[in-house]
Order: C-alpha cells, then structure tokens, then sequence
C-alpha cells in the first residue's frame, strides 16, 4: 500500500491530483487523432472520429469514414461520409450526434450510426459557409452555435427545439476571432469571443466589450479560453503564456499562472470536482500536459502520443492511441484515509481493519483510538465515501470492508448509506467494463442518475444488462423493466429480416402482462418503420382499446378501430372514429358501417338530432325505418313548419311514412290531426279566438265555451268522439260556463253513460247545492251514498245505506257524522248494523 | 317512533369528502382565468354548485357576476366570460352565439369553458364547426358526486335515464365509472359487487379497466365499503311508477325535491313568503318521518308538538338560574324544533288538501289492483276517465305504463283506444311520446298468446325463493299497511342481500354479474362488509331509499344510495314525453 499515492501530484498545499488509466485502447485507428475530427460525449459517452479530409490539401477523392467507438474503444458503428464538409462533431446530451456541415445543415445521428434527422441554421449560412460550430449543453438540452464566413455568430440554445438566433454583428470585426466560446449564463446562452487584445462579449441584444478583472498587462492577443463544465468559471491563455482564471462574468478572479510557453495549447480544459474550493485548469500541447492552479508549480506530464482531453463533471478524461485515462482532484475523504502518515479516523480504521485481518492486536490499538476521540462514525463515512470515489474494485473492497467492521462497534448506524454505496459501486463496476464501456465516476453517476442511466444502457441496446440492474436496484416495474423492455420491443420490430409472426410472437412472451408496456406505442414503432401488419398483430396485445384506436385510425383501419372503440366503452372514442370515417368513406358506405354498429349509430343520431337534421333523415331512409321517419316529420311538423300547409304536407309524408311501417295507428292519428288542423284554421277564420294546436277534446270544449254547441256537436261527430268524453266535456265546460239551464237539458237528453255522481260532483265542486240535488236523486243506487254525503245529506244517506245493507257504506256514512245534529243518524246507523250482526 | 338504528350498525363513510374536492377544482378551475370574469351557469347546475360552493366563495376567486345560461343574448360587460356547463350540444351553440356576436361587434374577450362532469368531443366538433373553437378554451370539472344526504349520493344526471334507456346513447356509463373509481379511490376497493342490467355490466367494466390502468393506488387499502350493487332502471319500472307514500316520496311527488331541498310554498308557510327547506338527515324532526308512511306521520307530528308543548312548559316552574340555564341551552334548541315542526306540518297539510282532491284512495287502489293483476277491466275504464277528465298528462301516462307492465302489454284493443283517448285529450303530439314509451318497453302491446303476466311470473317463481320469503316477512308489517307491497315486489334487488347467494345468481340472467375478490374479502372487517352501496343506474325514488333504509335496520346493515338523479314517477314519464319546442 505503500506506492498507493505513488501517481498523486501535490499542486499547491492543499491538493493533490491523480491520474489513473480507464482502459487500455485497442481500438484499431486508421488515422492519427490530430488528422481527425474528433467528438467525445460527457459522462463517459461515445467517441466519435471522421477523418478530416478537407483539412489537407488533398483531393477529396476518398470519402471520409465516420466512425463511433465506445469509451472503451468498442467500434459501434462505422459509416462512409456521403454528404458536405464537416465543420465540427458534437454530441448532445441525449447522446446523439450532430454534424455541422460547411453549408449550415446539421445531420443527427444516432449511437449507432443510424440517421435520425437533419436540420439547417438558417438560409444565410448558406452562401457565406460556416467557419467554426461548437455544440454546448444547456438545462434545456443541446446547444448549437456558429461563426459564419461573414464572421456573425447564430445559435440555438435547444436543438430540440430549433428556435435560431443571430447574434448581434461585432463591431469593427474584419477577421475571425482568435478563439470564442459560448456561455451559458442565466439560463440565456452567450458568446464571447477575443480578437485581439479585445474580448466582447454578445447576448440577445448587443456586443459589449468586456475586460477580465485583473488581467497582466501585456496582452496582445488570447490564444484560448476555456468555460467550466457548469459555466461558472473561465480560463483564458494569452500570447504572453499567461493563464487568466476567474469566474465566467468575467468580474472576479480566481488565479492566475505563467506558463512562459508561448504556443498556443491545443486544448484548454477545466479540472475541478463540484463543491471542491480548487481551482485547475488542464492545458495540453502536443506533447505536454500542464494543470496549473492556485499555485506557483504546476503539475506536468509528458504525453507520448497524441491526446483528447474531454471535461467531465469531476475532471478531465485523455484518450489517445492506446490508453484513456482519469485525471482529477483526489476526493476530500481519499485523500484523508490515504494520505501519507495521516491520522484521520479513516485512515485508522483502514488499519484497524487490516490489523485485524492479519490477526494483530494493534487493530485494537487503532480501534481504541478512533473511540476515543469519538469518531468511529466518521470514520465509518469516510471509508464508505472513499470507497465510492475509488476506480479499482479491490481498493473500493478494502475500504467497504473497512467500513462494514467499523460499524460492528457502533450501537446505531443507519444503514442504508453503506447498503446504497454498495449497490451503486456493483452497478458502476458493471457498466465501466470493458464490454459496456461507460466509465462514470460516483458523483457523475449522481448528477446523472440512474433512470438517465439505463437510458444511455437502453441506446446502447444493452437491455439485458439494464434489466438486471433494475431488478437488482429493484426500480418499481413501470420505471424499471417495463420501461427497458418497451425499448427492447421497439428495436425489435426494427429487425426487418424476421417475420412479422415471429417478431409479435417474441415480444408478446418477453412483455407478456407486464403492466406499464404500452404495446401500442411498439405498434406505433413497427408502423413507422412500415410493418402494418405487425403493428396490428401488436395492438392486439394491448388491453386498452383507448390506445389502439388513435394508431388504427392513423392506418387506415377505421372499420377496426370502430369496434376497437365501442369495446372500449369510450363514447369520445367512437365519436372520433365516426367523423373519421365520415371523412373517409362516402355516404352510402357510411352508413352501412353504422348500421351494424347499433352503439355507434345512437351516438351519431343523438349528435344528428341536434346537429344535422338532414342527415338523420338520410339515415332513416337508408335503413328503411319508416316508423321513426314517422317521427321524424311530425316533430318536424311541429317544430320546423309554420305556415299551416306546410304541417299538413309534413304530416302528410309523416303518415305515408308510418303506413310503410305498417303502423296503421300512427297513420290515421296523423291523417286526424291533419283534419283537425285544417279544420282548426277554418274555425279560427270564421270564429275569431285561437284553436290552432289545441287537442281535439280542448278544441271541442273551446267551441262550448264559446256557445257553438252545434259546431261542437258537429266536431264529436266528425273525429267519432266516444259519448263516455262527450259527456265528461260537456259536463265540465258547461259546468265552468254555470250554464245549469243548459246542463239540466244536456243531463236530460238522454241516459248519462258515465252516471250522473260526476254532476253531483261538479256541481258542488261549482259550489251549487241546489243544482246538485237535482241530480243526486239519478245516481244509480251503488253510488248514491256517496252522491247524497256531498250533497250533505246524511239522514238520506244512511237510510240508503241501510236499505243496502251494505257494511262498507255504513262506515262510510258513519265516517261523516259529526257533531250532535248527525247523533240522531248516528245511532240509526248503530242500530242497523247490531240488527244486521243479529241475523 | 322513528326506528332507530341496531347497535351494531355500520358507521357511514365521511362523504363530505367529495363536496371538498369538488370545491377545490373548482376554485382551482376558476383561478386559470385570473382576473374578474363573469360565470354564466346552466340551469341545471345552480342547484349543485350551490351545495358546493355559495355565492362569496366564487366572489371571492374574483367571479364578478352570476348569470343563468339562457337562450337570451348575454349583457355582461366583463372582459373575461366564463361558462359552467354540462357536455350538450345546445349549449355549445349558445357559446358559441355569444362568441361570433362578440367578433361581429369586433370585441375580444377571453372565454372558458368548464363542463362538468366531463367534455364530450361531439361538444368540440359543435364549437369548431361554429368557428370558435381557436377562440374558446375548455376544461373539465369532474364533478360527478354530490352528497345530498349522509347516506346519498347523486350525480344529477337526470338525463341519463333518457339518453340510455330511450336513445342508447352509452356516453355517461363513462361518468359513472369515473365515479366508481373515485369512490374506490377515497373509500378503498369494494371486495363484491353485483350488478343486474347491461348498464350495469358496462359500468362495471369500463370501471374496472380504469382501476386496472391505476393499478397500485388502491391495492393495499382495507375497504370500507363491503359490497356494491348496480341496478339498472328498467330492471324495475313498477316500483318506481308506483304513487310514493312514505313521506319523504310524498314531498318529492307533491312540492319535487330539488338536489336535496325544496320549496315549500305560500300554502305550506302560511305567510306570503316561499319557503326554501333543506331536507337532509341534519332536520331532526324530518329525519324521524321520512321514511314513514303517510298516514302515520300525522299522529307523530302531533304527538312530537304535545312533547314540545311540554318541554316549552317545563318553565314555569323553574327559578331564574334553571330559567338562565334553559334560556342559554335549550331554548334555541325547541324554537328550531318548534320551526321544522310547523313546516312539515303545512307540508302534511298541503299534501292532505292535494291527494284528496285528486280521489287519492281511488288512485291508490287502482295501483293496488294493477299490482295484484286483479280487476284489470276496472282499471282500465278507470284509466280511461281518468284520461277523458283530463286530470293529468303525466299521470295517465304513468297509469297506462303501469298497466302495460303489469300486464306485460296492453291487449290491442286497450292499446289502440288508450292511445287515441290520450291523444284526443292531450293533443296528438304525444304519439312520439308513445312512439318512446314503446321503445323503452314501458308501453306496449302485449304479444298474442302471452297469458301470465310478467310480473305474476317473476314474483312467483320469488316467493318459492327462500331468501325472498325472509325478506317478503320483513316487509310484511309495512306491506300491510299500504302498497308497501310494491316495494317489497322490488324484490330483485333485495332478495340478494339474503343469505342463500348461490340461490339468487341462479335467478340471475345473462346480462347480470356477480364478482368477488376474496383476497380483498379477506382485509375487509365484518363493520365494512355490512356497508353496503347500491348504485341505481337511471335514478331511484325516495320510496326504494325508504325501503332499504328499512331492510337495513331490520338486519343491521347501512346502505349508501348512488343515483344518477333522484327521480319519481313524473320524472320519468317527463322524460320520455315530448314536448312542443
């Protein structure tokens, strides 16, 4: 253990960097790297490499070779340039990779070399060409800015989201700019840019000129600058071999160092771990590399072979031709377990642990001692944060191992921090393989987090190894597997050389029920790639017709996605697919379609009803429905029409209709409302007053109380009247009329064929005793009780009553006796019934 | 008098619950559109918005003035309209008007739309077809439950009984399961539920894939609520058809119960002044004698006045402290008892003076006869007056559909002369009424050949049912009584509350359900399983509320009613009627 911090280079008093290998590369590369353009993405992405023809003077009578490796330097794919001169590579933070092309288009290609879409900044790159792109990462997403030939910087802020924007012009700019950046400040993307001894800086509305604070006198000219990887911090290098740090506003300096090499670096790059107080910068040449900071040495190593610095959040990664290495500041908690002779409680226990391993006492020595001072759970956290911080897994074993004895003394020690860091060091372990390739330190893993991280597994097509990681992280399902395995699912049906069978067959015994797979989101996958008949054998997995439906209607399966809808009970459902195919098909076949939809077909008529009343019509007509045809005119005849004629000629269609239906009833109904309508006119021209939409019984009564008896007479006998309501409505109206001479005739006219209680009835509702007697002596004896107690007539009644024998109309009678001067009645009645009970 | 409930009956689930959600989306709703804005609001909905959220709530989310959605052009002066609506297209075209008047006269104003309880895409093709959907924005307020009593809950959608059982239109079995599964979200899941009628069945399906798709939400809870029951209307009619008697019923037949409160009028208050009552298990002296039947009500309202009379005499014997003490405690107390009595009093007395002039006892027994498929003939010439008199539309209506059904068809000779007395008498428009009540299978002609009576036929092949017998027994004090009969006929959906679950699903027919999950069975407490929710798909009466509030504390169980709408016989028959736009 002794060399542990053999590769850790002191840099000022307080920190140390280290620089330790990733992996050794053997990818096989045709070209050097400085012959290349070259793209790495952050948080161990891919690398991408294209041969820069263009840059030589040679004929490009070779079409360059775009080539994708993983960080370990796995090829994943390999494609030949077809189209125009590659400005620059970036990678966006979805890991797609963008080529700015000389002309202004930008291609984006997928991981795998697949083309995903192009886009273009704008019809003036066109002519004037693009000098230099940069891609940088914003919140909002990937970044894209251009320096044009007419020296105009524009850029979009969100490549998703292509909103361009030019930059205001420089002013008194003749060339290009010595080196430029873009800033991301306040959530609103910048750029700054030096010509000369000038630095301006250029936002939304104007060029300003800006003036580090601090800067060394002297400086004609900045070779390069660099911003920090979260835009707080930057770096200038100057002619003079000065290194200017400080913060992106440009307000504040950090540091500054002298590097007395005057030839501009071929890259500048941040190197600071977040919430760490040390500031470095990395600054390679061609052969050497310099981190210089707050201090009046820096660090230097030599590089054999051409390099590619690539910032990360915690450092800097180097690749070159054979190795890719780590270098960064040596965590707070490294640094205090391994310093040399350090006394921290992490180190002691470290120790304590291999004494104890090598079976010693002096592991109780150390242990007391940590005790003492009360610091065992620190001591406990600070092997278990190293541990996190270390590459190796034998180093990160040692110091969990450490960790795991040291809380066996401690009474209470939550452990789910040591339980997590395990985890996550499995699932690090597992992914920096060599095999994967995504060499992720713990606080990038952090800042990333795990669902963007089976992301990136998902685009690698690493599904089996991201499955594993979520069941073993027991991620909830729908975040989980469900989620890796839709992935999986729209992959497949990508691979056009297996049958559609196989393909539904395959991803139905993978996904199976499991919940949060929307298959038809897969179907939707095998639609865009073209395969029809595979997205419809998919939609037949999904339980929920609700998501067939939209996709079916996209394929023109509107007949399908109609019983789709109506199994899924969703009236809006239906309705959407009805105006679909209303659209689609023509009339006739529309409503056939309907016709075998009954649920469908009470939607669209509910919506006709009130919509399109002439399409309910059609509707009716095309299925011969003659009965609600019927219906439909008479409404209409109400509704609709108002001229007189124009009723009668809908009831005439309404009552042709209904005999096509076969529905005799409705038919005369219909032709007896249109007499009675005509008639109904003819009575309001020659009597005045209104009885136009009067029923028939309202019409009659109207004619009584306005003394047209004979014209009323006349009506009875023309709609056949039954006498039963005859005499009803006489009897009303001429009892409303107090027409009593009149009713004493009608009542006398013939035998009343409703009996004559009703006129008892109505005239003591009328209030008329006198006229009431009068009739009460007609009521036929089953109902002459009841006539006499209106009238008031108690003693006759019970006498009735009596004679009747009748117990039902004894109680009635009795029920009416009140007071004295019924006593005498009373009794009768008492009497009557013992006698009765008697016999 | 009233019967109280048995010791171990079930505690009722807080329901007010739903009242405070539904006011915080629409405080929520409302503070979208920030500024002063003027809320139109439907007809329909005042009454429920009014049990949610009063006045100074909505004044206080900036609502400036209130106005009713009529077919009138709107004076509002705001800058910002917005509209509270049910899903129907006629409103749309309203909106819609308002919109394109506006444009004309070249104002902009903002517009929203909020339909509760949800929006129908037809109600967006209405707009976007009058060339104001760009101008208008729309949301949802899910509203779907309202409680109106402590074991009542509707969802006032009293055109779900029209637009299902007349048109077929299937639109609101949507509603309903939205509503299911928000009460299964709140109450924990229901471990069985049963259901009778393809409403029903739907209901239950598309609940049950909205559960799916939430799947996790509920899993775990304890259920409160052990079963549930889905009942679609037209399983019955005849209940529903049936006069009510039980108090509550009467109120509603008599004065109609609007969303849980209704107006008693001049006749009732004795003043010149409406009256506006909230009758909910809150008026103590209503609660004892709604689910009573009539002719009792009276004797208890008086002897509840000789109690109170005694009470207000208790003071006179008192000294000033006890005086204090019954001031202070009691009195407020009595004068609040004292006010309800006087009210249900002149109700009671209102209703008197109504059911006697209409020869109530002849109208009841004619019900009585339809319901024992006795003296069909007098009943049908009774009908027949009844028509000719022109006493009522919608009565005679409802007396022809009681015949129908109880004698599965009218024989054509009835059929034919009913109808043309009724059009005679009520003008020939109603032949689309009859064209409807065909259709709903209310009013039919009776196939020939087809002897014994559908009901006769269901109800005998009950009786033998040795859980109905039970049941019918439990009945019986009330069915003497009056035609309490035609409740307990409703015996489809009691009988299976019955023991003998095996027995009653073999009654069972094709479109009927039954589902048990016993792993849920197994968390439920035996307090949750005697909690049951019956869901009436098309509406109940006050009378089945009555019924089962009965069966209840007979055999200690608590039902919690869902309806669509509270309705009564009127109700349906006015919604199968046509009416002259």
């Amino acid at each position: 253990m002794d060399c542990y911090t053999a590769n850790w280079n002191p840099l000022g008093d307080s920190a140390f960097y280290r620089k330790y290998e990733l992996y050794s590369m053997d990818w096989d590369l045709k070209e050097e790297l400085r012959d290349c353009l070259v793209a790495a993405a952050p948080y161990g992405g891919p690398i991408a490499l294209l041969r820069n023809p263009w840059r030589k003077e040679k004929a490009a009578s070779v079409r360059p070779v775009l080539e994708i490796y993983s960080a370990s330097g796995l090829p994943l794919a390999s494609l030949l340039w077809k189209s125009g001169t590659v400005v620059s590579l970036g990678w966006s933070a979805e890991e797609e990779l963008l080529c700015v092309q000389e002309d202004g288009g930008v291609l984006v290609y997928g991981l795998h070399g697949d083309f995903r879409r192009h886009f273009s900044m704008g019809n003036e790159v066109l002519q004037n060409r693009i000098l230099d792109a940069r891609i940088f990462h914003t919140e909002f997403g990937s970044g894209v800015a251009i320096l044009t030939g007419a020296h105009r910087f524009i850029l979009s802020a969100n490549v998703s989201d292509l909103k361009l924007r030019r930059m205001p012009e420089v002013p008194g700019l003749q060339g290009a700019p010595t080196c430029w950046t873009a800033l991301c400040q306040d959530r609103v993307a910048h750029i700054l840019l030096a010509v000369g001894p000038d630095l301006y800086l250029l936002d939304q509305s104007a060029c300003s000129a800006v003036t580090p604070f601090g800067l060394a006198p002297g400086v004609s000219s900045f070779l390069q600058m660099a911003v920090s990887f979260t835009y707080r911090h930057l770096a200038l290098f100057t002619d003079t071999g000065y290194i200017w740090m400080g913060t992106a506003s440009l307000k504040e300096k950090l540091c500054e160092f002298n590097c007395n090499i005057r030839a501009p670096p071929k890259q500048m790059v941040w190197c600071s771990r977040p919430r760490s107080k040390e500031r470095a910068v990395v600054v390679a040449w061609e052969r050497r590399l310099m981190v210089v900071g707050d201090a009046p040495e820096s660090i230097q190593f030599v590089l054999d072979e051409d390099s590619y610095l690539v910032p990360e959040l915690d450092g800097v990664r180097i690749f070159s031709r054979s190795t890719h290495e780590f270098l960064h500041e040596v965590p707070v908690a490294s640094e205090e377990i391994f310093k040399i002779a350090s006394m921290a409680p992490g180190a002691l226990l470290l120790e304590a642990q291999k004494e104890y391993e090598k079976e010693s006492q002096k592991a109780d020595e150390y242990l007391r001692e940590i005790q003492e001072l009360g610091q065992l759970t620190q001591a406990v956290q600070q092997c278990i944060e190293a541990a996190g911080h270390e590459h190796r897994p034998d180093m990160q074993k040692s110091l969990l191992r450490a960790a795991s004895f040291g809380k066996c003394f401690l009474d209470r020690f939550p452990p789910d921090s040591f339980v997590r860091m395990c985890q996550d060091l499995r699932v690090l372990n597992a992914i920096r393989d060599y095999h994967i390739g995504i060499p992720l330190t713990y606080s990038q893993y952090k800042q990333l987090t795990i669902q963007v991280l089976l992301d990136r597994l998902v685009l690698r097509r690493l599904y089996p190894l991201a499955i594993q990681i979520c069941e073993y992280l027991r991620l909830p399902e729908v975040q989980g597997v469900s989620r890796i395995l839709a992935h999986w699912a729209c992959y497949k049906v990508q691979q056009k050389d297996v049958s559609d069978e196989d393909v539904a067959r395959a991803i139905n015994q993978k996904l199976g029920d499991t919940p949060g797979v929307s298959y038809s989101d897969i179907a939707a996958r095998a639609y865009g790639c073209g395969r029809t008949e595979l997205a419809i054998k998919l939609l037949e997995y999904e339980p929920r017709s609700g998501e067939q439906v939209p996709l079916l209607l996209k394929m023109k399966r509107s007949k399908l996605a109609l019983s789709k809808a109506i199994e899924s009970g969703d009236t809006d459902l239906v309705f959407t697919v009805l105006l679909h195919l209303k659209n689609e098909l023509n009339r006739g076949d529309f409503f056939m379609t309907l016709r075998n939809q009954p649920m469908a077909l009470s939607l669209y008529r509910q919506f006709c009803k009130h919509q399109e009343l002439e399409t309910l019509k059609d509707l009716y007509n095309q299925d011969d429905n003659h009965q609600e045809l019927g219906s439909f005119h008479i409404r209409a005849s109400y509704a609709a029409e108002e001229r007189i004629e124009g009723r009668v000629a809908a009831l005439q269609t309404a009552a042709d209709a209904f005999y096509k239906a076969k529905n005799e009833f409705a038919a005369k109904a219909t032709e007896d409302q249109m007499r009675l309508l005509r008639l109904q006119r003819r009575l309001e021209d020659e009597l005045g007053g209104r009885f136009l939409d009067l029923s028939l019984h309202d019409t009659v009564t109207t004619l009584i109380l306005g003394g047209h008896n004979k014209r009323a007479e006349q009506l009875a006998r023309d709609f056949r009247i039954p006498d039963k309501r005859l005499w009803w409505l006489k009897l009303t109206a001429l009892a409303d009329l107090e027409d009593w001479e009149e009713l004493e005739k009608f009542s006398k006219s013939k035998k009343s064929p409703i009996g004559y209680l009703p006129f008892v009835e109505i005239c003591m509702k009328q209030h008329n005793k006198y006229e009431a007697k009068k009739y009460a002596s007609r009521v036929g004896p089953e109902q002459k009780v009841k006539a006499l107690l209106l009238v008031g007539d108690v003693a006759q009644a019970a006498d009735v009553a009596i004679e009747h024998r009748n117990e039902a109309e004894l109680s009635l009678v009795l029920s009416h006796c009140t007071g004295a001067t019924d006593g005498a009645t009373a009794d009768k009645i008492q009497r009557a019934r013992a006698q009765a009970q008697k016999k | 008098m009233a019967f109280p409930h048995r010791l171990d009956a079930p505690e009722l689930p807080d329901f007010s619950m739903l009242k405070r959600l539904a006011r915080d989306q629409l405080i929520y709703l409302l503070e979208q559109l920030p500024g002063k804005k003027d809320l139109f609001i439907e007809a329909d909905l005042m009454s429920p918005l009014d049990r949610i959220a009063n006045v100074s709530i909505l004044k206080q989310h900036e609502v400036d003035k209130l106005y009713k959605v009529e077919n009138k052009p709107a004076v509002s002066s705001s800058e910002q309209l917005c509209f509270l609506v049910r899903p129907r297209i006629k409103n749309m075209r309203y909106v819609a008007s308002l919109v394109n008047a506006d444009k004309l006269a070249g104002r902009t104003r903002k517009y929203k739309v909020i339909f509760s309880p949800q929006k129908f895409h037809a109600c967006e093709m209405v707009l976007e077809e009058e060339g104001v959907y760009g101008d208008v924005s729309c949301d949802e307020w899910a509203f779907s439950l309202l409680p109106l009593d402590v074991d009542l809950l509707s969802m006032e959608l009293p055109e779900f009984f029209r637009d299902y059982f007349l048109e077929g239109d299937q639109r609101w079995i949507n509603t309903v399961a939205q509503a299911l599964h928000l009460l299964s979200t709140l109450y924990g899941p229901f471990p069985n539920c049963y259901g009778i009628g393809r409403c029903a069945k739907m209901s239950y399906e598309l609940w049950r894939i909205l559960e799916q798709e939430e799947d996790g939400e509920t899993k775990g809870r304890r259920p409160e609520i052990g079963h549930i029951f889905l009942l679609d209307r037209d399983v019955d009619f005849v209940t529903a058809l049936c006069s009510q008697v039980v108090y509550e019923g009467l109120v509603d037949d008599t004065f109609r119960i609007k969303c849980g409160s209704v107006d008693f009028g001049p006749e009732v208050t004795s003043s010149d002044r409406s009256l506006k009552v909230l009758l909910n298990a809150e008026d103590k002296v209503f609660n004892e004698i709604r689910n009573e039947h009539f002719s009792n009500v009276f004797g208890f309202l008086s002897q509840k006045a000789r109690n109170l009379q005694a009470q207000y005499d208790r003071r006179r014997g008192m000294d000033i402290k006890q005086m204090k003490n019954f001031v202070s405690q009691e009195l407020k107390g009595l004068k609040q008892e004292h006010r309800l009595l006087s009210v249900h009093i002149g109700a009671c007395e209102s209703i008197m003076k109504k059911k006697t002039k209409q020869d109530f006892q002849e109208l009841i027994k004619t019900e009585h006869a339809l319901l024992e498929g006795f003296n069909i003939r007098e009943s049908t010439s009774y009908i027949e007056e009844h028509i000719d008199r022109q006493v009522s539309p919608i009565e005679s209506l409802r007396l022809m559909c009681l015949l129908s059904i109880t004698e599965n068809g009218l024989i054509p000779k009835d059929y034919r002369s009913l109808k043309t007395q009724y059009l005679q008498s009520y003008g020939p428009e109603h032949l689309l009424t009859f064209s409807n009540l065909r259709r709903a299978g209310l009013l039919t002609e009776q196939a020939p050949g087809d002897t014994l009576t559908a009901v006769e036929s269901k109800v005998s092949k009950l009786v033998t049912d040795k859980a109905a017998g039970k049941i019918t027994d439990a009945f019986s004090s009330l069915a003497k009584r009056s035609n309490f009969r035609a409740i307990s006929k409703k015996l489809n959906l009691v009988r299976r509350i019955g023991t003998d679950r095996a027995a009653v699903l073999r009654l069972l027919n094709c479109s009927e359900l039954a589902f048990t999950d016993m792993t849920k069975e197994d968390k439920a407490s035996s307090e949750s399983l005697r909690l049951i929710l019956v869901v009436f798909l098309g509406g109940c009466t006050f009378s089945e509320i009555s019924a089962l509030r009965f069966l209840g504390r007979e055999k200690g169980y608590r039902f919690i009613f869902l309806t669509t709408a509270v309705t009564n016989s009127a109700r349906l028959m006015e919604a199968m009627s046509e009416v002259k736009a």
